[in-house]
């Protein structure tokens, strides 16, 4: 191609602290193309869509648009060049309605014509082939609907690069469709479509080149007609498997403690079954969206079941809240941890003691601070919890060592079966590998654990077996000796059918 | 200043503080006493003009010693006054004097400071239970403002007619003092059996809920001739609504107020007649009675006379209205209406 | 199409209020004999004046997520500074010595608008340390003297009270007219003006208005300003229909703004809201309160309890009312749509 490109990166790298989220990145793109980006997560995808959008400022390397060398100061400056992102999770105004939402970043003009912007709100969402009422409120919008409004923001700016990022994992398949259909339309139209998706098959329906990005460095860039589904995932996962995730041996019983038939929660997942042994580890794997932490919170009473049934420790499981389900022996450790795992403002005792307050009560309902104070104690050493004492908020420590007390939290109220959703996201290599040792350590002792990861390594490292979920349904169950990176990556993207 | 005395029982009343003890105590100057005046909140002129009394005696019994004049600001009166109270013990202050607007909240603070050799003298408002207050300076005899209220009363609605009660809060102790001391004289006497007490509301001690409750009394009674506000925020705010929506000929206004303030609806007939005491005289005597107890020179025994300055001599005695409390009073009242209202609001 | 389906959200709130207003009125017509007349419409209207123009000021704080509890001093000093001016400048031009006012209370709001916006502090904290501050300027200010109204010229005092125009037995008075167009003009300013949008934009969604380029710093100190320039013109109207000022002039209003805005369905996460809403909340409490003094049957222990009760139960009427408008909307358009 010949015409400059409408953006390109050249030589970017972006380093927060120690820690390179990407290395020399290059990446050209032309008016006119879909180009997908596919990369494991924590790959550096969004830190890539965040210099691209302005949000970040790259610490080397030069971004161009139309051949000329530019700063995006800010999300404002990137959309005044025609750069706009769109994310799973849009960025509407919930009090506002349509024709508001699609305007609001307008700067012409003092009075709002109101009229006048209905109309071209109209046009606008006609444009994109969507029916949608332009007086409605935001709030009451479905997923795909608000997206329409997000995707009728950008081109009221007069959209140039339209970056889709996971547009559709949280769509249904028809929704996703409609999406696909309007991303091929802009394109079509002059716009550079950035298409980042898990899904491989949609990147092969509706991309025309794509690049993958790996550790925060570029592997390839290729027209699609000269790539297939097996190649992309092998220069996905194609990293050296880091010795730190060395498989030990089973130390799975065979007593089965818990049984699953036929699970269902409607319109989520439908038909989950498996069984695990107790000192078993079993790793659910699948991409984000597979709905792998919703089979979790079913079992952790925190999601109704519409069909299927649970047996546990040989008898029917009913449990229709998390607290039935600690006093049953589950614990449950959230991949959130802001949200839903620690109280980051809190010192590091009051959280390991937390969901197990009555085992430390006097007589007279008093917290015994002193059995408190040793707990902590004891699994600061245990788990090696790096800090000087356990009065220190917890929201100071390291992101490894948050993981480690919220591990700790619910280790304490020694439970039968421990669910770990996404144990290491977002902590070092050196952390990852105490965390799995912990595990291990736990079901050596006779626990049972079902490891949720997106981490293909790591599922490799601590599964027994490993379930592979996709888009709400389960693709197999791998014995450890059967599996790979490839094989669970080709179940995961709907390469390879459920065997 | 034209001063119309009250009444018999007022005047019988100063008699007896002259002249039933003996020993009048002579106060001797130039001790030296720190002393903090407290009003109920800054900003106030009548609290201000009693400051002035009190910097007067200050000068003239040439206390070597500070007089300060603090208060806390309007929307934290009741906490401001305990956190000033606490910290005049801890300094070791010789008094306080005290017009206090905490109720009864403020007597461990003022326990504390009495404990620390701090006296507490009240003024204008006292603690209504007596705990922690050595004794209170009373601007004039609480049963005898019912009395004037109600002879106002039947001056200006010509001996028959329906009147209302505009107070301040319903929990302000001198105000509620007041309002039964007036009950008790209308129904005491038969020359009063005309004129009806229809209602008592509360404006807050604040213009626009003074303003606005003084029209909902209009419309609620529509026979009504009078309302009389022993405040001197209700009292102005209720003349102004009167005079601004132009009823001045049916409703009149009367309680207790300030001349500067009321000079110009005495003048124009919304308010013809009111009564106030002097706030400076009040500072006056205060600081005299305040002085004399913190340096030793009165025991605040009932029964003890003493000069204070230019006023004259006073007494100890029962508080008649707070039961095991002791007061001063002071007296007498002036009675305000078109022939002196204009020299005294200057 | 009935007329329910063409009226927006933000007008089936306010038909809510206006049924709510209904009912609290018809239902004490009923309870006190000759309640319903032009006099009580004077009553309201010359009382609501004042706290109209500070629930509008509340209303554009809150919008943006945030509460102004600094205006009932940022009031009390605007009316002792304009009335201390005035009473040594008897001469002063009437509009310079409104623009002063205006420009005590916007420097007020300025301070504010800085602390929460620029210095990051929420803005609870800030305004209830001004609140404090505010009222010790004034009482420094002050120096213990009032303003009295006798000190104040005629066109001042008299300005409240004179009528403009009448429709029936209603009279419709200068201080209530001015304050019923200041609430129009900023009606219109916030349904019509571009930047006016980014207020809703940044209560609704902080990080979306950040990544639509709003400057949200900018936004939250500008709501800051005008709240404070409306506190300053209410210290003006207070001054006028009051005349006689003292340190705790205003005290209280900064409750009583946030009741009526919340009352008039302004949203205390931010969000939504109009000032016509909190304009009718403002009546609505103004006229539950004057009409409970009327009312025989409480007594005055019990007044401020009931009063309480009555406005909360005011919100829950005129939300659930407004939320079966709303269901009734999207009912009837849907069956037209098929």
């Amino acid at each position: 191609m010949t015409l400059a490109p409408t953006l390109a990166l050249r030589g970017i790298s972006k380093n927060f602290g120690m820690t390179a989220a990407l290395t020399d990145m290059t990446l050209e793109l032309f008016p006119g193309e879909v180009h997908a980006i596919a990369g494991e997560n924590g790959a550096g995808k969004s830190t890539m869509i965040k210099i691209m959008t302005g949000i970040h400022q790259p610490s080397s390397g030069v971004l161009d648009v139309d051949g000329e060398p530019v700063v995006l100061n800010g999300s404002k400056a990137a959309r005044m060049r025609g750069i706009a992102a769109i994310y799973q999770e849009p960025m509407v105004f919930p009090d506002l309605d349509v024709t508001e939402n699609i305007f609001i970043s307008a700067t012409s003009g003092l009075f709002l014509n109101r009229p006048a912007m209905r109309r071209a709100a109209k046009e606008l969402i006609a444009r994109i082939g969507m029916t949608l009422d332009v007086d409605r409120i935001a709030s009451g919008l479905s997923l795909a609907e608000q997206q329409a409004v997000e995707i009728a923001r950008a081109l009221s700016q007069d959209v140039r690069v339209l970056i889709m990022d996971e547009p559709t994992a949280s769509l249904s398949a028809h929704e996703a469709s409609e999406l696909r259909r309007i991303a091929r339309a802009l394109a079509d139209d002059g716009v550079s479509v950035v298409y980042i998706s898990h899904r491989l098959e949609e990147v092969f329906q509706l991309a025309n080149r794509v690049s993958v990005i790996r550790d925060g460095k570029h592997i390839s860039t290729k027209l699609i007609t000269e790539t297939d589904p097996q190649t992309l995932i092998a220069e996905m996962v194609g990293r050296e498997v880091g010795n730190y995730f060395t498989k030990m041996p089973s130390t799975a019983t065979s007593e089965t403690l818990l049984s699953v038939q036929s699970l269902s929660v409607d319109g989520v997942f439908e038909d989950i079954s498996f069984d695990i042994k107790r000192g078993e580890i079993l790793a659910m794997a699948g991409l984000i969206g597979a709905r792998r932490t919703d089979v979790a919170l079913a079992l952790f009473g925190m999601l109704k079941t519409s069909a299927g049934a649970v047996t546990y420790k040989g008898q029917p499981l009913k449990v229709t809240s998390s607290r039935q389900a600690i006093d049953a022996g589950i614990a449950y450790v959230s991949e959130d941890r802001r949200k839903l795992g620690l109280a980051m403002a809190l010192p590091i005792r009051w959280n390991i003691s937390l969901a197990t307050l009555q085992k430390y009560l006097t007589p007279l309902g008093l917290i015994n601070t002193s059995a408190e104070i040793a707990t902590a104690w004891d699994y600061k050493k245990k788990l090696n919890i790096r800090t000087p004492n356990t009065d220190i908020a917890v929201g100071n420590l390291s992101g490894g060592n948050q993981q480690k007390v919220m591990l700790a939290k619910w280790l304490n109220m020694a439970p039968d079966l421990l669910i770990v959703d996404e144990p290491t996201r977002g902590i070092d290599v050196g952390a990852k590998a105490e965390v799995h040792a912990l595990i291990r350590a736990f079901t050596a002792a006779g626990g049972t654990a079902l490891v949720i990861s997106s981490d293909l390594p790591e599922v490799l490292a601590l599964g027994d077996r490993i379930l592979v979920m996709r888009e709400g349904r389960q693709m197999a169950i791998l014995n450890h000796a059967d599996a790979s990176q490839e094989s669970i990556m080709a179940l995961a993207t709907g390469q390879k059918d459920a065997a | 200043m034209k001063h119309v005395l009250l009444g018999a029982a007022a005047a019988m009343m100063l008699t007896t503080a002259n002249f039933a003890y003996a020993d009048t105590i002579k106060l001797e100057p130039g001790k030296e006493t720190n002393m903090v005046l407290l009003p109920k909140f800054l900003g106030i002129l009548v609290f201000d003009q009693a400051n002035e009394g009190a910097q007067e005696a200050h000068k003239e019994l040439g206390n070597p010693g500070k007089l300060e004049f603090t208060g806390p600001t309007p929307e934290n009166s009741t906490a401001g006054q305990i956190e000033i109270m606490t910290t005049a013990g801890t300094q070791k202050q010789g008094a306080v004097m005290l017009s206090n607007n905490a109720g009864d909240q403020i007597v461990p603070a003022a326990e504390a400071a009495q404990a620390a050799g701090t006296k507490v003298v009240t003024w204008d408002s006292p603690i209504p239970g007596g705990k922690g207050e050595s004794v209170f300076v009373a601007q004039v005899d609480f049963g005898s403002i019912g009395t004037v209220m109600a002879d106002m009363a039947l001056n200006i609605l010509g001996g028959k007619g329906q009147m209302a009660v505009l107070s301040a809060t319903p929990d302000a102790s001198n105000q509620n003092a007041w309002i039964e001391s007036m009950k008790a004289a209308l129904a005491a006497d038969p020359k009063y059996k005309d004129i009806e007490l229809v209602d008592v509301v509360y404006g807050d001690d604040q213009a626009e809920v003074s303003y606005n409750r003084a029209l909902a009394l209009v419309d609620k009674y529509p026979d009504l001739g009078l309302i009389m506000s022993p405040t001197t925020v209700g009292i102005q705010a209720s003349a102004k609504a009167m005079q601004d929506e132009g009823l001045c000929d049916k409703v009149k206004v009367s309680g207790l107020g300030l001349p500067s303030e009321m000079v110009s609806y005495t003048m124009n007939g919304c308010a013809p007649e009111f009564a106030l005491w002097d706030f400076r005289d009040l500072g006056y005597l205060t600081y005299f009675t305040a002085y004399g107890l913190a340096t030793g020179q009165l025991k605040g025994e009932i029964g003890e006379t003493f000069t204070a300055g230019r006023m004259g001599d006073y007494a100890i005695e029962a508080d008649p209205g707070r039961e095991g409390a002791k007061r001063i009073l002071m007296g007498p009242f002036t009675v305000y209406n078109k022939d002196n209202v204009e020299a005294a609001a200057k | 199409m009935g007329l329910l389906s063409r009226l927006s959200p933000a007008a089936l709130r306010i038909l809510a209020l206006l049924v709510v207003l209904a009912i609290v009125i018809l239902f004490f017509a009923s309870q006190i004999e000759g309640y319903l007349n032009g006099r009580l419409f004077n009553r309201i209207s010359s009382s609501v004046a004042i706290m109209a123009l500070i629930a509008t000021g509340q209303t554009l704080v809150i919008l943006t997520r945030n509460i102004d509890l600094s205006v009932g001093s940022v009031v009390g000093f605007s009316a002792f500074a304009t009335g201390s001016i005035i009473t040594n400048h008897p001469d002063l031009n009437p509009l310079l010595l409104l623009l002063y006012a205006a420009l005590v209370g916007t420097g007020f709001g300025i301070i504010n608008g800085l602390l929460v916006a620029y210095a990051r502090v929420p803005s609870i904290i800030v305004t209830l340390a001004t609140m404090a501050l505010f009222r010790s300027f004034l009482v420094e200010y002050s120096n213990a003297k009032s303003i009295t109204s006798d000190s104040l010229p005629a066109w001042l005092t008299d300005f409240p009270n004179l009528p403009v125009f009448s429709i029936g037995a209603l009279e419709f008075r200068a201080g209530f007219t001015a304050s019923l167009l200041v609430v129009i003009l900023v009606h219109l300013c916030l349904t019509r003006l571009r930047p006016a949008r980014a207020l809703f934009a940044v209560g609704s969604n902080p990080e979306a208005a950040d990544m639509a380029g709003i400057d949200a710093k900018r936004v939250v100190f500008a709501a800051f300003a005008l709240s404070g320039l409306m506190a300053g013109l209410a210290g003006f109207m207070f001054l006028a229909r009051f005349g006689n000022i003292t340190v705790v002039a205003g005290l209280g209003f900064e409750l009583k703004s946030v009741a009526s805005s919340v009352v008039g369905g302004v949203n205390i996460f931010g969000g939504s809201g109009s000032v016509i809403g909190a304009f009718l909340g403002a009546i609505l409490v103004d006229l539950l309160e004057t009409s409970l003094v009327r009312w025989a049957v409480v007594s005055e222990f019990w007044r401020e309890a009931i009063l309480g009760a009555l406005i909360l139960l005011a919100v829950a009427t005129d939300t659930i009312l407004s939320r079966r408008l709303t269901k009734l909307r999207t009912k009837k358009s849907k069956e037209a749509a098929q």
